[in-house]
Order: C-alpha cells, then sequence, then structure tokens
C-alpha cells in the first residue's frame, strides 16, 4: 500500500514542533480530506478551521509546501505529482499570529481591513428606500473582486509583509479597497485612494506571489496597480512612489533603459539620496550598480518603444472617454437610454 | 463578567443584521458573538439568488404573488400572516441591501436582475451572478466594521441561562483561550443556523451547521417547531454533497436519467426541472430506486445537464458552479453533464417563534432568527431563494425587537450563571480526561447513516422506529465518548464533541415530529401515508424537552387568504 506522509507543523500555544503522519493513499482526494482523516483517526488533538469544504468560506487556508491554498480545493495526488515525493509538510498560513497547529487569528486582520473604509459610500442621489442603480458594465467592474473570501492566502505569500508589515497592508485589503473605488455607487473613492497611498500602496514589490495563490484568481498585485493609477489621476501625486514611477517612465521614453543611479536622485530627490550614498557604492561594490551607466545613450530600437508607449496612452484616454460616458449615462436618469426607449 | 444589554449568537446574514439593526440604536450595548469568524458562516454558501417583488425582470410580479407561490410552497402549512409580512418587506429589505453595497447583477436599465426560481411564478430571484450569499455576508461584515459592532469571534455557545421565567445570559467557551465564560445579556438573539450536518456527508451545509442554537432553546426548555421538514436539495454533487445551485435548472438545466430522458416531465408536467425541490428531490431518488439511475447505493446519481445553456451563459451566470464541478467532480459542464443527487439543505423547522414581528420566543428575552428558528414562512417546503430572503429581513426584525425589550429589563443575577459555568468546566475536566469509550466521529457517522437510510427523502414508521432507538443508543453512547484533546487552547477536538450533542438532541427531535406525522406533506414523505391529511395534520409539531423525555403538541397552521388546495406544478 502506498503511503503518503504528512510533516505538519505543531504550535501548543508556546513549543513548536513538526510531528509526522502517515496515511494509506486513497485516490481522488484533498489536503483537507488528509487533515480530517489525521484527526479522526490518528490525533484528534491536531488543531485546523474548515467550514463549506467547497472554497466559499475561506476557513480552511494553510501552506502546503510552503505554498498558501485552501485545503478543501486542493487535489492531494496534484500536490503529490507536483513535489514529486509523498511527503508534504503542512504550515499554518505565513504572516499572522499563531493561535494554535494551523489555527491563524483573524481578528487583528480585521482591524487593519478597516484601514481602508472597506464599505459602501453611497452616492448622495441614492437612498435605503429605493436603493441604488448600476449599469451592467459598472456592475462587472466589482464582480470580480467581490469574490475575495478573506481566506488570506495572498497575506500568507506576501513578500513586502514578511519583510515589514508596518507600512503595507494585507493584498486583500487592497483588492477589498479597489472594489470600493471601482464601484460606480461610491462617492468617495479618493478618501480609499489616499487611504491606500497611506498604508502602502507604492511599496508592492510586485512579486506577483498573491497573485498565483488567489484560490478565486483574483489579482491584488493588478488592484494595487490600478489603485496607484487611479490615485495619479486623481491628483495624488505628492509621493516619491508617484516620482519613481515617473522617472522610470521618463528613462524608458529617453532612452530604452533605465538610469538606476539617477533613480534614487529623482524619486528621493538630491537631499536624502547622499544619504544613500554608502548604499550606491556597497551596490557597485558588488558589481550591481555600474557608474559607467549613470548617462546610458540610446537603445538602437528607442523609436519602437516610444511607439509603444505612446499607443498604450493612446488607447487608456480611449477607454477612459468611453467609460465616463457610459458611467453618466447610467447615473443621469434623464438621458434617455436607447435599448429601453426602444422597448 | 461580561455584560451586554443585547447579545446575538451566530455571524450569519441573520444575525449580522440583528447586530447591526440593535447596534444603531443609542446607548446600548451590543455584542455578536460566533464560532467562527463572521464571513465563515454558513450564509456564504447560498449561490442562486434571494425573493422580493422588485418587478424589476417581470413588471407583472406582485406581493400576493410571492406570498402564494411562498403558501403553495409550503405545501400550506406555512403560517399565512407570517408569510404576507414577509413577502411585503422584502423589496425594502433588498434596496436597502442595494445601498449596503451589495453587489447585485444588473439588468440594463440599471436596476437588480432578477431570475427565475423553483416553484415560483415570475423572475423575482435577485442575485448576484451564482455567489448571492458570499456577497450578502461580506457586505453585512462591512457593514458591521464600519459601524464598530463589537464582534466576540470564535466564541462557542455552550448554554442558555434561565432564571424566574427568563433568559439573563449564556454560558460560552471563548476557543482561543479555552476558558468558559459567564456573559450576562437583558436579550439573546439566537441566529446560530441550521442542523444540516446530522446528514454528514450527505448535506451541502458546512461543518458548523450543528444546530447549536436549537439545542441550547431545547435545553432550556424552549420548544422547537416542525423540526421533521428537512428540505433535501435536489442537486448535490454525487460524491460529495456540495451544493450546485439552483440557479443551474433556473437558467435552463436538464435533468436526466440514464436513459437520456427529461423525467421531471412525467412528474411535474408544466414546471418540469422548475419543480419545487421536494418534488424534484422525490422525483431523483425514484428514479434511483426504480433502476433509472447511474451507479449503485450510496454512490448512485442522475444528471444535470447544462450543455445546452452554452460555453458563454455557464461562463457568466454559473461561473462558481463550473468551478466547483471540475474541481470536485473533475468535470466541466460545458462538456459533461454533472452528476448529482440530492442532499439536506435546510431546516424549515427550528426554535418554535411565537411571534413572527418580533422573533419572539415563548422564553421572555429569547429571540431566534434565520435558519435556527421556525416562524414558519417555509412551512413544509422552503422556496429557493426564500432563505437569505428570511435571514435578511428577519435578522433586522429580530435586532429591533430585541433591542426594544433590552430597554425595559434588567439584568438578572450573576449567581444563575456562574453556577452553570461551574457545571461546564467540570463538565470539560472530566470530559477531556476520557481515555477509554467511543470516539466522536464514530457516533456521528453512525447518527448520519441512521438519518439518511432512516429519516431521509423517503420515510416510513417501521424505519424512523429504528431510527429512534439507534438515536437513544447514541444519546447514551455519547455519554461516554472520547475528545481525545486535553488542551484548552483552541480545542477543536471538544468543540466537535460539543456539536455532535447538539446534533444528537436535534435529531431526536427531527425523528419524532416524523414519526408521528402520518402523512405526506412537502419535504416530508411518507411511503406508508402517501398523501397530505388536512383533516389531521394541518397543524404544527411542537416539539420541546423535559429532562431527558421529549414532549409533543400540536398547534393550528394560520390560514389567512389562501385554503389548502392539491399542489400540482
Amino acid at each position: 500500500m502506498r503511503k503518503i506522509t504528512f510533516k505538519i507543523q505543531r504550535f501548543d500555544g508556546q513549543e513548536s514542533w513538526i510531528q509526522e503522519y502517515t496515511l494509506d493513499h486513497q485516490p481522488g482526494k484533498t489536503i483537507l480530506w488528509a487533515l480530517i482523516q489525521i484527526k479522526e483517526t490518528l490525533d484528534p488533538s491536531l488543531n485546523f478551521t474548515a467550514s463549506c469544504r467547497h472554497a466559499i468560506c475561506g476557513a480552511c487556508a494553510v501552506r502546503v509546501n510552503g505554498q498558501a491554498t485552501l485545503a478543501c480545493e486542493t487535489p492531494l495526488d496534484k500536490m503529490l505529482k507536483r513535489w514529486e515525493s509523498d511527503t508534504l509538510i503542512l504550515e499554518p498560513l505565513q504572516n499572522f499570529k499563531l493561535i494554535r497547529d494551523l489555527v491563524v487569528d483573524w481578528e487583528p486582520k480585521a482591524e487593519r481591513l478597516a484601514e481602508l473604509k472597506p464599505w459602501l459610500m453611497p452616492k448622495d442621489e441614492f437612498n435605503k428606500e429605493s436603493g441604488c442603480r448600476q449599469s451592467p458594465e459598472d456592475f462587472k467592474k466589482i464582480n470580480k473582486n467581490s469574490d475575495c473570501i478573506l481566506c488570506g492566502c495572498c497575506a500568507s505569500e506576501c513578500n513586502k509583509l514578511s519583510g515589514n508589515n508596518s507600512d503595507f497592508l494585507e493584498p486583500f485589503v487592497f483588492t477589498k479597497a479597489q472594489r470600493f473605488v471601482a464601484d460606480s455607487r461610491d462617492k468617495n473613492p479618493v478618501e480609499r485612494l489616499s487611504a491606500a497611498i497611506n498604508h502602502g500602496a507604492w511599496k508592492c514589490q510586485h512579486c506577483q506571489e498573491c497573485v498565483t495563490k488567489c484560490p478565486k484568481g483574483l489579482s491584488p498585485a493588478e488592484d494595487i496597480s490600478n489603485l496607484r493609477q487611479e490615485a495619479i489621476a486623481k491628483g495624488l501625486v505628492e509621493h516619491s512612489g508617484v516620482r519613481h514611477a515617473k522617472a522610470f517612465l521618463d528613462d524608458i521614453q529617453k532612452t530604452g533603459r533605465l538610469n538606476e543611479g539617477m533613480m534614487a536622485v529623482k524619486t528621493d530627490g538630491l537631499v536624502k539620496s547622499i544619504g544613500n550614498i554608502p548604499f550606491a557604492l556597497r551596490l557597485m561594490s558588488k558589481g550591481k550598480l555600474n557608474p559607467a551607466h549613470m548617462f546610458p545613450k540610446p537603445i538602437k530600437e528607442v523609436a519602437e518603444v516610444r511607439a509603444i508607449i505612446l499607443a498604450v496612452k493612446e488607447s487608456e484616454k480611449a477607454r477612459n472617454i468611453a467609460n465616463a460616458k457610459r458611467s453618466e449615462a447610467h447615473t443621469n436618469p434623464d438621458i434617455q437610454r436607447p435599448k429601453e426607449a426602444a422597448k | 463578567m461580561l455584560k451586554f444589554d443585547i447579545l446575538v449568537i451566530g455571524s450569519g446574514g441573520s444575525g449580522m443584521q440583528a447586530a447591526l439593526v440593535a447596534s444603531s440604536q443609542q446607548g446600548l450595548n451590543v455584542a455578536l458573538m460566533s464560532k467562527v469568524f463572521p464571513t465563515r458562516s454558513a450564509t456564504c454558501c447560498a449561490q442562486g439568488g434571494t425573493n422580493a417583488v422588485l418587478k424589476n425582470a417581470d413588471p407583472t410580479d406582485t406581493i400576493e404573488k410571492h406570498t402564494f407561490d411562498t403558501v403553495k410552497g409550503s405545501d400550506f402549512l406555512g403560517d399565512q400572516d407570517a408569510i404576507e409580512f414577509f413577502c411585503e418587506h422584502m423589496p425594502e429589505t433588498i434596496r436597502e441591501l442595494d445601498y449596503y453595497g451589495v453587489p447585485f447583477s444588473r439588468l440594463e436599465s440599471g436596476t437588480i436582475a432578477q431570475r427565475p426560481f423553483g416553484g415560483q411564478s415570475a423572475p423575482r430571484t435577485c442575485y448576484s451572478s451564482d455567489k448571492v450569499g458570499s456577497v450578502i455576508l461580506h457586505t453585512l461584515y462591512e457593514q458591521c466594521l464600519k459601524n464598530g459592532v463589537n464582534v466576540l469571534v470564535e466564541w462557542l455557545l455552550l448554554d442558555l441561562v434561565v432564571e424566574n421565567d427568563r433568559v439573563t445570559g449564556v454560558v460560552a467557551m471563548d476557543m482561543k483561550t479555552g476558558e468558559i465564560q459567564p456573559i450576562m445579556a437583558k436579550t439573546v438573539v439566537l441566529a446560530t443556523g441550521g442542523a444540516g450536518r446530522m446528514y454528514w456527508l450527505r448535506t451541502t451545509n458546512p461543518f458548523a451547521s450543528t444546530g447549536d442554537g436549537m439545542a441550547a432553546a431545547l435545553r432550556a426548555g424552549v420548544a422547537l417547531k416542525d423540526p421533521e421538514f428537512v428540505q433535501f436539495h435536489p442537486t448535490g454533487l454525487a460524491g460529495t454533497g456540495i451544493l450546485m445551485s439552483e440557479a443551474c435548472r433556473g437558467e435552463g438545466g436538464y435533468l436526466l436519467n440514464n436513459q437520456g430522458e427529461r423525467f421531471m416531465k412525467r412528474y411535474a408536467p408544466e414546471k418540469l426541472e422548475l419543480a419545487t425541490r421536494d418534488l424534484v428531490s422525490q422525483a431523483i431518488e425514484i428514479e434511483i430506486k426504480e433502476g433509472r439511475g447511474f451507479g449503485e447505493g450510496m454512490q448512485a446519481y442522475v444528471q444535470l445537464d447544462l450543455r445546452h445553456l452554452g460555453r458563454e451563459k455557464i461562463l457568466e451566470r454559473l461561473p462558481q458552479i463550473r468551478d466547483l464541478a471540475i474541481t470536485f467532480e473533475g468535470i466541466d459542464p460545458i462538456d459533461q453533464p454533472i452528476p448529482i443527487r440530492p442532499s439536506c439543505h435546510y431546516s424549515m423547522g427550528g426554535i418554535d417563534v411565537t411571534d413572527y414581528r418580533t422573533c419572539g420566543t415563548d422564553l421572555k428575552g429569547l429571540y431566534a432568527t434565520g435558519e435556527c428558528a421556525c416562524l414558519s414562512i417555509h412551512g413544509a417546503n422552503r422556496l429557493g431563494g426564500n432563505s437569505t430572503a428570511d435571514v435578511v429581513l428577519f435578522g433586522k426584525v429580530a435586532g429591533k425587537a430585541a433591542a426594544e425589550a433590552a430597554k425595559t429589563l434588567d439584568f438578572g443575577s450573576e449567581q444563575k450563571v456562574n453556577e452553570l459555568v461551574r457545571q461546564w468546566e467540570n463538565s470539560f475536566s472530566s470530559t477531556v480526561a476520557r481515555t477509554d469509550g467511543p470516539s466522536v466521529a464514530s457516533i456521528r457517522d453512525r447518527l448520519s447513516e441512521t438519518m439518511w437510510y432512516n429519516v431521509g427523502v423517503f420515510r416510513k414508521e417501521s424505519e424512523m422506529k429504528k431510527a429512534t432507538q439507534i438515536i437513544d443508543e447514541l444519546i447514551a453512547e455519547y455519554k461516554k465518548c472520547v475528545v481525545g484533546d486535553p488542551s484548552k487552547i483552541y480545542n477543536t477536538a471538544f468543540v466537535q464533541y460539543t456539536e455532535l450533542g447538539n446534533l444528537l438532541l436535534v435529531a431526536k427531535a427531527v425523528v419524532m415530529g416524523a414519526l408521528n406525522r402520518k402523512e405526506s406533506r412537502g419535504s416530508h414523505k411518507r411511503e406508508d401515508y402517501m398523501n397530505r391529511d388536512d383533516e389531521n395534520f394541518l397543524k404544527h409539531t411542537i416539539i420541546s424537552k423535559q429532562g431527558s423525555q421529549y414532549k409533543l403538541s400540536y398547534r393550528p397552521v394560520v390560514v389567512t387568504k389562501y385554503q389548502p388546495v392539491e399542489r400540482k406544478y
């Protein structure tokens, strides 16, 4: 009989240890099945949370071989095949306070979630008695991000949070914020945008771990990008992140390559950059920064690069105009909608 | 000691609505207590939609139609005054949810989209793709964050405290520390959900649906009403019982037997697949019994075919359904039919609410709402889309009434609640110390097998008598069962032990109600009494518990406009 070994991180409130459990292999099962089997047949003292068992309640997120996933929908055989091993390591989510074994504490996360005011602030034209109006197109803009189930997979694997969580929030918090910024019923996107900027929207490291871990197929990293763009569009530009992005674009437009030496000066200003000189020297000594690249020549294909940038800008402009027209048509009841008039 | 004017227990749609309404009143100290983080509650499992007469998709829809559809759907066991109240107040409740931010799907006009659902004469089910429960639950949680509602996260209800014929608080376990805590409250709202896990693997319910509030009410001397009415959803995935929304049929899905026949035409020639859930479930089980299903025994199933809807419609309207079928059955509904079988879905019965205008019970200060309560608006069979509706409306009703009542009440004595805490502490110590006896899982599995085979879609006297006997045996064995974890911190083994005790108490009431209802009505289908018997059974079952004895009585159904007629679809 094929045996599967699970090395599970245990925690009793004080001590942490790894405990091994072995189950007979059964085809077509899930990680949650394995956890339940272990608890019911081998060790009732193993603790984890789970409820709906079909990826909608978000209770059963754990790490399998260092990757956060929902235990209920993760096929055991797929994991065994992916890791080419009959031993799997199960751990609690990272970046959470641990309670016991695989159980983590969500209460502190609720407080952090509230920082970005993730609730609808309905426009003044709407009221409780008659509800709101929203076009199908505008609904589509919030439909996807409404799929977030607060499972915490994105937060567990976020490299920025692991490095320093004092100036950044969990990726799902930004996804939730973006859902309200994009909601045509909401009157106050700027408040959420400025909160997002103040809570680290420019600190995302673009590692895309949150995107690859989300069991609902959401893209928190893309939401963070959207929040940044939206913030710039709304005039929230007094931020080193904005200067950094702008310097980046300027460089690419000018020469087709980055001027890393000047990037710090453009982002943080001369005074702050001087303080970073020892850091720059250390980079140089390790070959990470080449002083000869301080004044780069344009690359051969710079015209093509510029054409790409221009094309992106044009298409964005066209999209913005179309969106503005559409949402105007749906918030202003005086504008006759041709489809309805035809009925 | 923790003291609240209003304590709401259960953080699903109904509990959060109750807590939101109660805490919107000045000067009241409200807490919401839940054994799970709020967004894990069972409301998140609702997929298809929420019924309200908004007339968006059909301008000819009326409150009267919704009322009649619900009365008829209930097989005339629903109280018609409560149903009228329910249908009348649903439209404003949905509009309020829209204002709270629920992302409803939309029509071109910008109004909330509505789809057809089983047993209804108009498309009135407001939806959000196929995840309405999840988005309602998350929106209400957002409102709780906004309003700073005090939430006791991961606290397990152990018992209600009753003194001088009123509820004065609860005993609860703070799961994170394992401390058993007294909580004083002037009024208590139970919103603890259903008890579907008594059918364990043949249920669409989450692990948390273990009838904690129903059992606590029974122990506190409050009766259950109509517990025998258990809804089996026709389309649970064959292997796991996971829900395939009624929206699958609402959007036009077919049910096929092994002859490739749309067999519903023989059972409900007009409504076909969109007949009510009780009728469709019974039809599927007959097909299986008569050899027209696929597979055998517990593995038998029929097919839900969505292929003719086309890729685009499936991706737009039923994306979650498709993901679930792929993940849990390895089948893409775009290319293949889905294997399905009825699964326990909903408890129509529940804590006996004696005033639908307040959700009050016979015990002063105690209110019940949502699936744990029985008003009764669902009677013998709930219509799809009426549960999330029930939840969001009556949560408000209960919260408001509990707040009003709290203003006129004082706290009870600390002595009684402390005494009960000590009892539970002793019980915890002696229970977790046991090392010899049956396991929690073994008793639970025998309970669920007994319920599925003897008190399932079809029922008869001999089988239910057997079930009664087995459940009594299991209740006796439960007292000796082994938890296997002596630790206090987040002891899920002890939580599951407590939950099993609750399931056993409620299951006993389900069987008692079913055995004594010698007729077939709605979800309660007796092979030995095939027809409805209005003369003898147009009445609610009322079951209460005194010591270890259960007491059975009946109460007339409230009929206002609609005299019972034969139900055809």
